[in-house]
């Protein structure tokens, strides 16, 4: 047994409140497998692992209880091959040291701010390797350096080990992150979500990468996620954790599949994949009418874009004249008829974001038009724009900074009512905007709050509310539910899937996440690079993908096979 | 690490849950403002600023030559209140007005407009009422009360105004604090607290009148500089573009004129007026407001709440001022009370240097007649310079007590 939790409690000082972050939970992890520890935000999760590693500052915690023992092999370096058991949560600070880095690593989240800018990512290596291993000259370390970057499958290491991190994109990033928590040879691997920042595509390859040196090194990796997918590829044994408590623990094949708790059976019923199993099922017992895109094809689209090119000037120099274009989106032709619900896939950077923006006209267009309801609306002027605003409304990612801080619930709902003269009178408003709050699911009495009292996802309901208040026609959903918890995500999904029947409205569904798509959408278009490159039926794209980006995109996602 | 500082940002957030219960429908500026004064350094400046306003606006009260009442042939009358000018009556309205419209609820845009009118309207009407007399004589006060023509009088605490030069009282106009003789060399009647300049005039009664000249000229001049700021920081940042670059270049100008120089040619060359003063140190420190104005607004201008706010087809007033204005406000009053702060000493040197006004006292041309004088006079030293370096210290412990509560990292780290 490489790790031993035993009752681990810690609790984070917050001014005068405690915060139990880990309330006693104990596991075990044995050499050469993958743990996997998975939880929604705030579960505790990374809180674990911080504690695991010693890596919470002194002074804002403690720990009341509880023992993590660690069998540490070989930290003199000496070949002996003696294992000692040590007590990490009583170690003295100097043996802390020799042992974190050197016999427990950890990668963290974000790559692009876990790697020092300053320092090329050589150096970086070649400093975690000299610390612990005093005796080693440089070029010993700069020719292990190049091995580790190699190991982890950077392009001309030999090359790329004097390069500064901004050289390199976030997946390199990550690998290099990698390359030297491995450099000294770990026995354990704490990987906090290190994929979570990442495209489908670089997080199929980081994880693969990950499994294949597991193989090879023997060494045992505490993988920390929130992500199904991912566990179901990764993981040996998981554990599920809520409210800083294990709720149940057992190999991959239990947990997934004979889930005991009930709290993992609603975290399994929540993933986008299960809602569908769910809705198709229903669909079987009722069939509905088919959606209405089909019966209304005649109609003129909704919204019609053609040859749409949003271009960012790079500027350069003194004058700075403008040297070269960033092609956010570039040449998109796309009809969305009235009613129906279009998903647009695409990974981090390919313009879908823009394009959506657009759409609203809240980036101009360098080419190309826009058409709503057949009015070109591209050279609107700001005041000619007004009366189609009305009609049109987006809902965005971040549900933090998607409302104005400084307003009441209430101004932020009835300001766009008065400009747009709905309602007679600001009490009349307010009797709508409270309805409209009760639609979302929230109570009315949130009215008189403030933004920062409500959780997030809570604040995407007000800004659905706030998209709903000037009753549009057409909806832009930017990311609305990546932000969120699977279990608040499938509460927010089913509530705009209510919406749109109730309304008959047109959505544009901008998002990353593949399993969202099946789920929601009837057709789908994928965009890369700033064009389209598919556009088609979800069921058809997803089960027989024509292009071979699409075909790529598909396959890297990890799934849950239930 | 950024992972990690948000997992325990959401872990505490159960924590905060509870305090945000209590805080309900308390508003930001409101939470800012606890959280800034439950400091004890903010506290103290605060509490300084207090006294000095009161002392200030009622400094015809507490310190006066003129009796506050008198009975003189059984008729009474204030002497006090018949040399009162159009100035102190103004300050006295809007002093009364803010403290009303602090425990008053309406909208803050509203009492801002109350506030000016109220200041308007005293002014003009005391333009009409009010006819100070010309002539002073502080002496004839104290010879009728020796020769007992009063039935009875009551003093101002301080029974001495600023410009009561009592030359020939003692031997020369220079009394040490509470050590004042008569011309004989007995001890007098009279009690200095914080003795006499060498033309017998009385140092706390000066320094109680000099206070509204550093606050005036903190406030004044600070506000003219914010307001030049906001407008044209705003504009920038919410523009970009070309209006940015132009208003950049503004910046840039204004910023490389050195203020006390052109102070010192203004004043060498033109008239000594409080005012000119007040609109040259404003008109020359805005292009640091306009600099974090701008920042924060294209900042703010990426926020998904503005563009939420373009989506519904708001007017571009209301995003302006409506949405990100009270956003980016944070870091602008921060820098104002640094602004007071500095205000306030570059008038302190202007008079120090013997350039400040003729005839009014102010804190820093008392420092300089302490330098002038041939002995050395620690009670002329040490009490003006006291009371600018306290306040100078209170605004700068205000300011930096607000940048800690606005700043949510800073926050996190002590929480």
């Amino acid at each position: 047994m490489l790790l031993q939790v035993e009752n681990l409690k810690t609790h984070l000082r917050a001014g005068k409140n405690i915060v139990k972050a880990v309330d006693g939970i104990s596991f075990h992890i044995d050499r050469g497998e993958i743990f996997c520890l998975v939880g929604e935000s705030g579960s505790g999760k990374s809180i674990t692992a911080l504690s695991v590693i010693q890596l919470i500052p002194q002074d804002i915690c403690s720990h009341p209880d509880g023992r993590v023992f660690f069998q540490c092999g070989d930290l003199n370096g000496n070949g002996s091959g003696e294992r000692e058991t040590l007590d990490m949560l009583t170690l003295a600070e100097d043996k802390k040291r020799q042992v974190c880095g050197a016999r427990i690593a950890m990668i963290f989240q974000e790559p692009m701010t876990s790697l020092n800018p300053v320092f090329t990512i050589g150096d970086q290596i070649i400093e975690v390797l000299q610390i612990h291993w005093p005796e080693m000259n440089d070029e010993e370390a700069r020719r292990r350096a190049i091995a580790a970057l190699e190991q982890v499958q950077i392009p001309n290491p030999e090359v790329r080990v004097d390069e500064y991190p901004h050289r390199l994109s976030g997946g390199q990033r990550q690998r290099v992150m990698i390359a030297m928590a491995m450099a000294c040879e770990p026995d354990l691997l704490i990987a906090d979500e290190p994929t979570t920042a990442l495209d489908v595509t670089v997080q199929a390859e980081i994880l693969r990468l990950m499994k294949a040196l597991q193989a090879r090194t023997g060494m045992s990796i505490l993988f920390i996620t929130h992500d199904f997918g991912v566990v179901a590829k990764m993981a040996d044994r998981v554990a599920v954790m809520r409210r800083g408590k294990i709720v149940e623990t057992g190999t991959l094949d239990q947990v997934l599949h004979q889930p005991q708790h009930d709290y993992t059976k609603q975290l399994l019923a929540a993933l986008p994949e299960n809602l569908k199993r769910q809705r198709d099922l229903q669909l079987v017992e009722s069939p509905l009418p088919k959606a209405t895109s089909e019966n209304k094809i005649d109609e003129p689209p909704l919204i019609d874009l053609q040859q749409l090119e949003v271009y960012f000037p790079i500027k350069k120099g003194l004058f700075r004249h403008t040297v070269d274009h960033v092609k956010a989106v570039d040449g998109v032709d796309l009809k969305i008829p009235k009613g129906q619900l279009l998903a647009l896939v695409g990974e981090s950077g390919c313009g879908k974001t823009t394009l959506g923006r657009a759409i609203l006209r809240l980036v101009d267009a360098t080419a190309g038009t826009i058409s709503f309801k057949q009015q070109n609306i591209t050279q609107l002027q700001r005041k000619e724009m007004i009366p189609f605003r009305r009609d049109m409304q987006i809902i965005f990612q971040d549900p933090m900074s998607s409302l104005n801080p400084r307003m009441t619930i209430v101004s932020t709902l009835i300001e766009p009512m008065a400009v747009h003269g709905i309602g007679e009178s600001k009490d009349e408003r307010i009797e709508i905007a409270r309805q409209i709050l009760q639609r979302v699911q929230l109570d009315g009495d949130h009215l008189w709050r403030y933004p920062h009292e409500f959780s997030g996802g809570q604040r995407q309901r007000i800004g659905l509310a706030r998209a709903l208040v000037l009753n549009p026609q057409f909806i832009v959903c930017d990311e609305v539910t990546s932000a969120l918890d699977v279990s608040v995500q499938a509460e927010v999904l089913q509530l705009l899937m209510e919406l749109r029947a109730e309304k008959n409205l047109t959505l544009l569904f901008i998002t990353h996440d593949i399993s969202v798509v099946e789920y929601v959408s009837d057709e789908m278009a994928v965009m890369h690079g700033g064009k389209i490159v598919e556009r088609g039926p979800t069921d058809d794209i997803c089960r027989n993908p024509q292009q071979e980006y699409t075909q790529n995109l598909l396959s890297a996602v990890p799934r849950l096979v239930l | 690490m950024s992972h990690k500082a948000e997992a325990m940002a959401t872990e505490t957030t159960q924590a905060e849950e509870q305090q945000s219960e209590q805080a309900a429908n308390r508003s930001y500026a409101a939470q800012v403002l606890r959280e800034a004064f439950t400091q004890w350094g903010a506290r103290f400046g605060l509490f300084w600023i207090a006294v000095l306003a009161a002392v200030a606006v009622f400094a015809p009260m507490l310190a006066n030559s003129h009796p506050l009442l008198v009975s003189e042939n059984s008729i009474i009358s204030s002497p006090m209140l018949r040399y009162m000018t159009i100035g102190d009556f103004t300050l006295l309205a809007i002093f009364f007005t803010v403290v009303i419209l602090l425990f008053v609820r309406i909208r803050f845009y509203k009492k801002v407009i109350t506030l000016f009118a109220t200041g308007l309207i005293t002014t003009i009407i005391a333009f009409m009422l009010v006819s100070p007399p010309q002539l002073t004589v502080y002496d004839q006060y104290r010879a009728k009360q020796a020769a007992g023509d009063y039935d009875w009088v009551i003093h101002a605490p301080i029974p001495y105004s600023p410009k009561d030069y009592i030359r020939d009282a003692g031997d020369t106009g220079l009394e040490a604090p509470l050590k004042a003789v008569t011309a004989t060399g007995d001890v007098a009647l009279r009690t200095h607290w914080f003795g006499t300049e060498e033309n017998g005039s009385d140092v706390l009664s000066r320094m109680i009148h000099a206070s509204r000249i550093a606050l005036g000229i903190g406030f004044v001049a600070t506000g003219i500089a914010m307001l030049i700021g906001i407008i044209i920081g705003g504009l920038m940042g919410f523009f970009s573009g070309a209006i940015d670059m132009i208003g950049m270049r503004l910046v840039e100008i204004f910023e490389a004129v050195p203020t006390l120089f052109l102070l010192l040619t203004f004043v060498a060359f033109f008239d000594r007026s409080l005012y000119v003063m007040m609109v040259i140190i404003g008109i020359t420190s805005w292009p640091g407001y306009a600099r974090f104005v701008r920042a924060e607004f294209l900042r703010l201008r990426q926020q998904e709440f503005v563009q939420a706010a373009t989506a519904c087809g708001l007017p571009l007033r209301s995003i302006l001022f409506r949405h990100m204005l009270p956003n980016g406000i944070a870091p602008i009053l921060v820098a104002a009370s640094f602004g007071v702060a500095s205000a306030i000493l570059a008038e302190a040197t202007l008079s120090f240097l013997g350039l400040g006004l003729v005839d009014d006292p102010s804190w820093g041309q008392m420092l300089n007649q302490a330098v002038q004088s041939s002995t050395f006079n620690w009670w002329m030293a040490l009490f003006p310079g006291g009371a600018i370096f306290l306040t100078v210290f209170a605004y700068n412990l205000m300011g930096e007590a607000l940048r800690d509560a606005i700043d949510p990292n800073l926050k996190k780290s002590a929480g």
